[in-house]
């Protein structure tokens, strides 16, 4: 993309504890389209167990603010893997 | 609290009667759901069983609250819903004495953006860990199909009143129409914001507080009464109680100066007058709406539903028609994730779900955009 040569760029990585979460954050989190897409593009991508999420944005700020809010959706969703992650995979015997 | 199904006989006198296409489930389900819409945070476990009824396993919920004076802001309103959303998932699932893997479905609420989106990325984030579908519900389907399965109301003009919406809603061919709304500002925010004014506290709601106030009222002071058709307008209300702070017989404390200080206002005669009057505007558009479509049953859901007041005047206009108000507690009326979970799962027993990549919210979502598949 020539035109976005000057945007500001900023890659963040996250890493979970396997890929199968790692894609389950991927998949939860590129429903919600950013709300301003002439200004800021975002690209998720899986990589190992690591969640790597790239984005372009037209001017600084912006770019604090939708990284902020990235990483708070990113914490709201490792929070709930970590409490149901484990009884997600092994899941009580008494269930029926 | 045990559900009740009524029998296909009770369904409008003198119509043509259909069967519903709701068939009883060849198997128990049970459903989460997830509410986030506005202060509020719920999450409810409900069971459909074979025979068709439904069983409320649990019903948590946790309400943001601000300081008296303050309404709850989106970013706040987010942040705390972040806070809180797995403590009260795990609670509601303790109550209900089950695991996540064990429900058939989970579901999201559609309102106020950001907190919104802050449930939806737990209840993506559950689907995707137990492979269990999901289904979106529309808020106030939600509050119809909880009332209607709790007071067994089978078709009733439905007064749905809270701090977002307020309308008078009507079933007619698979979709709730909706028959008249406010204008401007919904009631609840109405009553809500005047609560700001003369500062009541925010705990348990505003709306609650202006009722107790309400019921030491003893002067009707003159406000605009303003139904337009079948609908009506509130903000024009609200600014003229507003405008009886600043009266110079106003007495913020509600105490007269001294013994010849008699023609005098206090909060509770505003809160009083407030109340009457919109209250009465909303029975009329009410009343209208039942002789319209021949109904003799209103039901009211919503916040605003829980205060005594509307139910008794509601009550009163019912009862002089020959029919009947089916109102609910604060437990089923303010809003609650079961009756997220209840709305789903009439849902999905029709073979609705809602694809992950559909899942996203939207802060507009009328109530008549929702396909009524289980009934007929």
């Amino acid at each position: 993309m020539a035109s976005t040569s000057d945007w500001h760029t900023v890659t963040v990585e996250v890493p979970f504890v396997s890929p199968k979460h790692a894609s389950i954050a991927k998949q939860v989190i590129d429903v919600d389209k950013e709300l301003q897409p002439q200004a800021v593009k975002r690209e998720l991508t899986v990589d190992g167990n690591k969640l790597v999420a790239k984005f372009d944005t037209l001017t600084v700020r912006l770019a604090r603010l939708t990284v902020n809010a990235f990483l708070e959706n990113v914490d709201l969703v490792v929070r709930t893997l970590e409490n149901f992650g484990e009884d997600a995979e092994n899941p009580p015997v008494t269930a029926a | 609290m045990a559900g009740i199904i009524l029998p296909t006989s009770f369904i409008m006198p003198g119509r043509l009667k259909k069967p519903t296409p709701l068939k009883n489930p060849e198997r128990p389900y049970i459903a989460l759901g997830l509410e986030g819409s506005a202060n509020k945070l719920g999450a409810g476990v409900i069971k459909h069983s074979e025979d068709g009824t439904a069983t409320v396993l649990s019903n948590v919920r946790h309400t943001y609250i601000t300081p008296p004076g303050e309404g709850f802001q989106p970013r706040d309103t987010a942040l705390h819903h972040r806070e809180w959303a797995l403590k009260v998932i795990n609670d509601s699932l303790a109550k209900a004495n089950c695991e996540v893997s064990r429900c058939s479905c989970r579901l999201i609420g559609p309102g106020m953006g950001a907190p919104l989106q802050s449930v939806a990325l737990v209840a993506r984030t559950l689907s995707l860990l137990y492979n269990k579908p999901l289904v979106g519900v529309n808020h106030c389907v939600g509050h119809i199909e909880m009332g209607r399965e709790i007071t067994g109301a089978s078709n009733p003009v439905v007064l749905y009143v809270s701090g977002g919406n307020t309308q008078v809603i009507a079933y007619s061919r698979q979709c709730y129409r909706i028959f008249g709304e406010t204008l401007d500002i919904a009631v609840g925010n109405c009553l809500d914001r005047f609560a700001r004014v003369i500062n009541l506290s925010n705990d348990p709601s505003p709306g609650y507080n202006i009722e107790l106030e309400a019921k030491r009222g003893k002067r009707l002071v003159s406000l605009p009464y303003a139904t337009k058709g079948m609908d009506i307008s509130l903000s024009g209300i609200l600014t003229s109680v507003e405008a009886y702070t600043i009266d110079k017989r106003f007495r913020s404390d509600g105490q007269p100066r001294d013994e010849n200080d008699t023609d005098i206002i206090t909060p509770a005669d505003l809160c009083f007058s407030l109340q009457e009057t919109v209250f009465a505007m909303l029975v009329e558009i009410t009343e209208r709406a039942m002789a319209h479509i021949g109904s003799k049953e209103v039901l009211i859901v919503g916040g605003v539903g829980c205060n005594e007041r509307l139910q008794e005047m509601m009550g009163i206009m019912a009862q002089e028609r020959n029919g009947q108000v089916f109102a609910t507690d604060e437990r089923f009326c303010i809003d609650n994730g079961i009756m997220i979970a209840q709305a789903g799962l009439l849902a999905f027993r029709m073979g609705q779900t809602t694809p992950l990549a559909k899942t996203s919210c939207t802060q507009r979502f009328r109530t008549d955009q929702v396909h009524v598949a289980w009934r007929a």
